[in-house]
């Protein structure tokens, strides 16, 4: 028959069996609870991680039924290879390039979608159309719109007047078309995200203080950039954050529309990490490649965790 | 704290409780994994199960006639469920790395191109080798050197069929200048005239893809330039590679566009069958395709033999078929008998494969000459006579030596067709181009050699 206990000032509910004290105790409910959740993480993040820096101090591939540790010559003959420098600038050039453009995009477009107007539901569901869509899907799809014989671009800018008739680009045939595809790509991925995080960080400032401004005699420019902006600036440096990760971490647009080339002028480190890793089979190299990701992301995630404790209501 | 046993009662009426919850689940999850236990299958009469994994075939046909009819009607015989995946050719590696590391995947696994950096992972697929010659007869050297290691004297697979890589080229256009592509010469030559008069390039890939690495091999061997030498040495810096290097260089400057640096392994389909090119080298897929699909251009692609250089007339295999069974196969068996079986019928599957697959056992398709020289669905019927020899002129990833573990590095990290590439595009000299492509060679071998198995 179940009663009710008082134990220590704390209720719990006895139904009689030894269980019950498991289930209804919120010591050991709470870490079984959560356990899944630290489980996944650490099978799911953690063992890798440590498998990956185990991987890289070896020589082994993918084929290799023993491990020989061989310290840091991986790290040492991946840094002499020019390839490794030019993914590494890619890296860099991609995350940055494009986050700045996603950054500046959707300021924009979250500060005219904030504004009432008619038709406002149809624009900001099109919008998110490329972030609900599967990635891959969409990202095939730019595949053909760039393609260098049926390009729908090309076929429409040539018959409005704006290119020759001779004048065909190779968007991903030439590395600084096929890097500004990619870049392009990707904005148009990223730019729903931030565009949200955007509108709800606008939402969020008390309309007083704009108010109050504009009494002040404070343009438009004045109130974007000494009131909205700073106002803005935690939830945008979460969005750039966020940002960075998803994209330092990218690889399927990257593996749909180059593969790297033309000639691996678009390589980023982790499609490199993954050709010479899962394709090439060496799993040392690949490893090794992935890992120079490593103090880049733990500085974003470090960065991420203090603006949240900054956050959090105490 | 007031708390009523009696609300929670109230609460929980018409809904499951966590303890509830957890206790069905618990019997429901032990019900299910005694099932299998206590109303097992009975033994002799279960039926076995063979999983196999392949790419998507480029005629559809042979997948049709693979799945439905082969696969289906083998398994009767055999009392076996045959489970067939398929993917694209680019997921294969990768694929193939996911069962490895699991050690659990697939009984058969079919790869395109040779993975001797597999061989710790397989059986030895010597017995296959030798119950198939008992049957059909020899092999021919271009398996054996696609799917043995001399050095540990192990069959790392098994390949039942190769894929000819003739030159396809548009007879309408090549006429127009008075030009039949016959050797490399022929193509620069020819090429730049019709890309001059029709503005229509000839496409070579120059990318990181299959049908790249295997036709800048074919321009080297024909140039008398190899990335080893017949014992397994590496010797990609030479004045023979230079002049390939150089050649390519040329014919991308005078008869291509920078389309061929965008290149992926159906491009050339594409390519041909749009009616925007003048050459390619590829499969037979696009004149099969186009016979189905765009018969006015089906007519005006011709095949020929792969080109003659200054040294001789090579080109490689388009694909290799090389199957292995994982040491971890679950039906390691059945996966050998079905190899034996299937190259005992392999004359159904190259006439399935409206000639794509060709044989690596001669003796399953004693009239392959005869079948070739005539075929009713070609304009002219005598397309595919150019086939008929087609072993005088293909060769293997490797030669002239055998396919091995860095000669399959190299290949899957796009060493050569980078090279090419990048001295085509202009950035780096050719030398330059060679020399980067030439340390990295050096240290794949290297590293293999170390290993033992190269």
């Amino acid at each position: 028959m179940d009663s009710l206990q008082e134990h220590g000032g704390k209720s719990v509910i006895n139904r009689g069996g030894r269980l019950s004290f498991f289930f209804d105790n919120e010591k050991f409910l709470g870490p079984i609870m959560i356990a899944p959740a630290v489980i996944y993480v650490l099978a799911l993040v953690g063992y890798p991680l440590i498998l990956a820096f185990a991987y890289s101090l070896s020589d082994i591939t993918v084929g290799s039924v023993d491990y020989n540790f061989v310290g840091l010559s991986t790290f040492r003959s991946i840094i002499e290879e020019p390839e490794f420098r030019i993914a590494l600038k890619n890296t860099i050039l991609f995350t940055f390039v494009s986050m700045a453009i996603v950054v500046v995009l959707a300021k924009i477009l979250a500060l005219l979608l904030v504004k009432d107007f008619k038709g406002k539901f149809f624009v900001r569901a099109l919008i998110l159309m490329p972030y609900v869509a599967p990635i891959s899907l969409g990202v095939i799809g730019w595949l053909w719109m760039l393609d260098s014989i049926y390009s729908p671009i090309n076929w429409l800018l040539q018959r409005t007047g704006l290119f020759g008739p001779d004048f065909w680009p190779m968007w991903l045939g030439t590395p600084g078309l096929a890097m500004a595809s990619i870049i392009t790509v990707h904005v148009w991925r990223m730019l729903p995200l931030a565009m949200i995080i955007m509108l709800a960080g606008l939402a969020s400032i008390p309309k007083d203080i704009q108010d109050a401004a504009l009494v002040d005699g404070a343009g438009y420019f004045r109130r974007l950039f000494q009131v909205t902006i700073p106002m803005m600036l935690p939830i945008m440096l979460v969005a750039v954050l966020f940002g960075i990760v998803f994209t330092a971490t990218d690889i399927i647009i990257i593996l749909v529309l180059t593969r790297g080339g033309p000639y691996d002028s678009t390589q980023v480190l982790v499609s490199q990490a993954f050709y010479i890793g899962i394709d090439a089979g060496d799993l040392a190299g690949g490893a090794a490649t992935a890992l120079f990701l490593f103090p880049l992301l733990l500085a974003v995630a470090i960065l991420m965790l203090k603006i949240a404790r900054r956050s959090e209501v105490t | 704290m007031a708390f009523s046993t009696e609300g929670l009662r109230k609460k929980t009426i018409g809904v499951i409780t966590r303890r509830q919850f957890i206790k069905t689940s618990l019997v429901g999850a032990a019900a299910l994994g005694a099932g299998e236990l206590v109303f097992p299958r009975y033994g002799a009469a279960r039926q076995k199960e063979l999983k196999m994994l392949q790419w998507v075939h480029f005629v559809p046909g042979y997948d049709k006639w693979f799945r439905d009819t082969y696969i289906r009607e083998w398994g009767e015989k055999n009392n076996t469920k045959v489970i067939l995946d398929t993917i694209g050719l680019s997921g294969l590696n990768a694929r193939a790395a996911a069962e490895v590391s699991a050690r659990k995947g697939h009984d058969l696994f079919m790869f395109l191109w040779p993975k001797p950096d597999m061989e710790h992972q397989v059986i030895d697929h010597s017995e296959i080798y030798q119950e198939c010659e008992k049957n059909v007869g020899k092999p021919i050297d271009l398996a054996i050197r696609s799917t043995y290691n001399p050095r540990t004297k192990k069959y790392y697979g098994f390949s039942d069929s190769f894929v000819p890589d003739p030159v396809n080229y548009r007879k309408d256009l090549w006429d127009s200048v008075g030009m039949f592509p016959n050797t490399w010469d022929d193509v620069r030559i020819g090429g730049a005239k019709i890309k001059k008069k029709h503005n229509v390039p000839v496409g070579i890939g120059l990318a990181n893809e299959i049908d790249t690495n295997m036709a800048m091999r074919a321009i080297m061997y024909a140039f008398g330039s190899s990335v080893q030498d017949a014992a397994g040495n590496p010797v990609l810096n030479s004045k023979e590679t230079l002049e390939a290097v150089k050649f390519v260089k040329a014919l991308y400057n005078e008869c291509m566009t920078p389309e061929v640096f965008t290149w992926d392994a159906s491009a050339n389909n594409r390519f041909m069958i749009s009616g925007k090119g003048s050459l390619a080298l590829n499969a037979i897929s696009i004149t099969r395709t186009a016979e189905k699909t765009a018969p006015e251009i089906a007519k005006k692609i011709w095949l020929a033999k792969a080109c003659k250089g200054p040294v001789r007339r090579m080109g490689l295999e388009h694909v290799m078929d090389v199957y292995v069974i994982w040491k971890f196969a679950d039906n390691i068996e059945g996966a050998k008998k079905f190899l034996v079986d299937y190259i005992s019928d392999f004359r159904t599957a190259f006439l399935a494969s409206e000639f794509y697959n060709f044989p690596c056992w001669p003796g399953t398709v004693p009239d392959l000459k005869k079948l070739v020289s005539y075929d009713k669905k070609a304009d002219p019927p005598t397309k595919y006579a150019v086939l008929e020899d087609v072993l005088d002129w293909a060769t293997n990833v490797g030669y002239p030596g055998y396919a091995n573990a860095a000669i399959d590095e190299i290949f899957s990290t796009w060493i050569i067709s980078t090279m090419f590439a990048r001295a085509a595009s202009g950035m780096m000299s050719p030398q330059d181009a060679i020399n980067a492509a030439d340390r990295k060679v050096k240290k794949i071998f290297k590293k293999w050699q170390k290993k033992g198995v190269v």
